[in-house]
């Protein structure tokens, strides 16, 4: 069953990417996030098709009252996690286009799957103020109860849905 | 005692950004290298096939723990200064089982799938799209939500504090739940 390995260890990517925790956290004093990128460029987004409406949404007033929303500490990183991961992928010969999904997995049920999944995590990381990387990795970094919770939650609504959807992966 | 670097204004805002970019490179080689930008490794461990996402995490949490807490013990880093991520229970709660769910529909957390994204994976893009949805239909829904998000305000709390334990003792504690957990985790993979 096991293929020759075209990734590293997993402790040795952990281990690596902890480093790059701490270092965040002793050079920025915060930790890692990606989901508010998502945010930011949402609010960006629905204020140049309606900026009324845009205006009008409490919850965007964050963003769109910065002189320049999207120069924004996390949307910068983002830009270097794809950089550095297409570096990784390209350096090991990993990096293919391909439309990814389950081997008894449908294109168009794929399709829904990933919008409808991305749009509840979308949904679910404004709520929880933040992700797997804002929330779980950094909080847990730092002892913070958020972090904890947020993963053991994450864990139950995972192992819940993978025993719904048996056959969207496997 | 200087550091966090940015607080103690080692740098302005511009250079900030640039650390920004440095810190995602480190960020996106290490996610891509250990394997998730793969939906398959992404989502294994919700099938029992694949421990690679419960390695890696702990992994990185541990290893960035004991480096905060040893810089703050060692007078290097003033933790006061550090931005704790905050605790709002019932919607944390909530948030990362929903969370949960939308990660094994999509197969990809928002980090992961940028990392997939460039590793040529364009089923990414739609789960990009689906969580700038998300995060408007979050903003469309905020009037009705505002009570529950602003609920259960426990602030900067950590376990240390909850337990008033020590920080080493939670540390070593973790270590201990997470070395047991890796090694099952061996196991079942090896028997597969």
């Amino acid at each position: 069953m096991k293929k020759k390995q075209k990734f590293w260890s997993p402790y040795v990517a952990g281990i690596g990417l902890g480093l790059t925790l701490l270092a965040a956290f002793y050079i920025m004093g915060r930790g890692l996030g990606a989901s508010s990128a998502f945010s930011v460029t949402a609010a960006v987004a629905t204020r140049a098709v309606n900026p009324e409406y845009a205006g009008s949404l409490k919850y965007f007033a964050k963003y769109l009252g910065l002189e320049s929303p999207l120069k924004d500490w996390i949307v910068f990183e983002i830009a270097g996690l794809f950089i550095g991961a297409l570096v990784g992928a390209i350096l090991s010969g990993s990096f293919r286009f391909t439309f990814d999904k389950g081997a008894h997995t449908g294109g168009i049920t794929r399709l829904g799957s990933a919008l409808s999944g991305g749009a509840l995590i979308g949904f679910a990381s404004r709520l929880a103020r933040g992700c797997t990387s804002g929330v779980a990795l950094s909080g847990g970094a730092q002892l913070a109860v958020s972090g904890w919770i947020f993963v053991i939650a994450m864990f139950i609504g995972g192992f819940i849905s993978a025993a719904i959807f048996r056959r969207l992966w496997p | 005692m200087n550091s966090p670097l940015y607080q103690y204004g080692a740098f302005g805002e511009g250079t900030s950004l640039l650390v920004a970019v440095v810190i995602g490179l480190f960020f996106g080689f290490f996610l891509e290298r250990g394997g998730l930008g793969n939906p398959h490794k992404l989502t294994g461990v919700f099938y029992l096939t694949d421990f690679t996402v419960p390695k890696v995490m702990f992994t990185a949490m541990l290893v960035a723990a004991a480096g905060v807490y040893l810089l703050s013990d060692l007078g290097l880093m003033d933790i006061g200064k550090m931005w704790i991520v905050p605790t709002f229970f019932w919607p944390q709660i909530v948030g990362g089982f929903v969370f949960g769910i939308g990660y094994v529909l999509s197969g990809y957390c928002p980090g992961t799938s940028v990392a997939a994204l460039a590793s040529g994976r364009l089923d990414a893009l739609f789960a990009m799209a689906g969580m700038g949805a998300g995060s408007l239909l979050f903003a469309v829904l905020y009037p009705w939500l505002e009570g529950f998000y602003l609920s259960s305000n426990m602030d900067e709390l950590t376990i240390p504090k909850v337990m008033g334990l020590n920080h080493w003792t939670v540390l070593a504690a973790l270590c201990v739940i997470a070395v047991v957990m890796f090694a099952l985790m061996e196991r079942y993979e090896r028997r597969e």
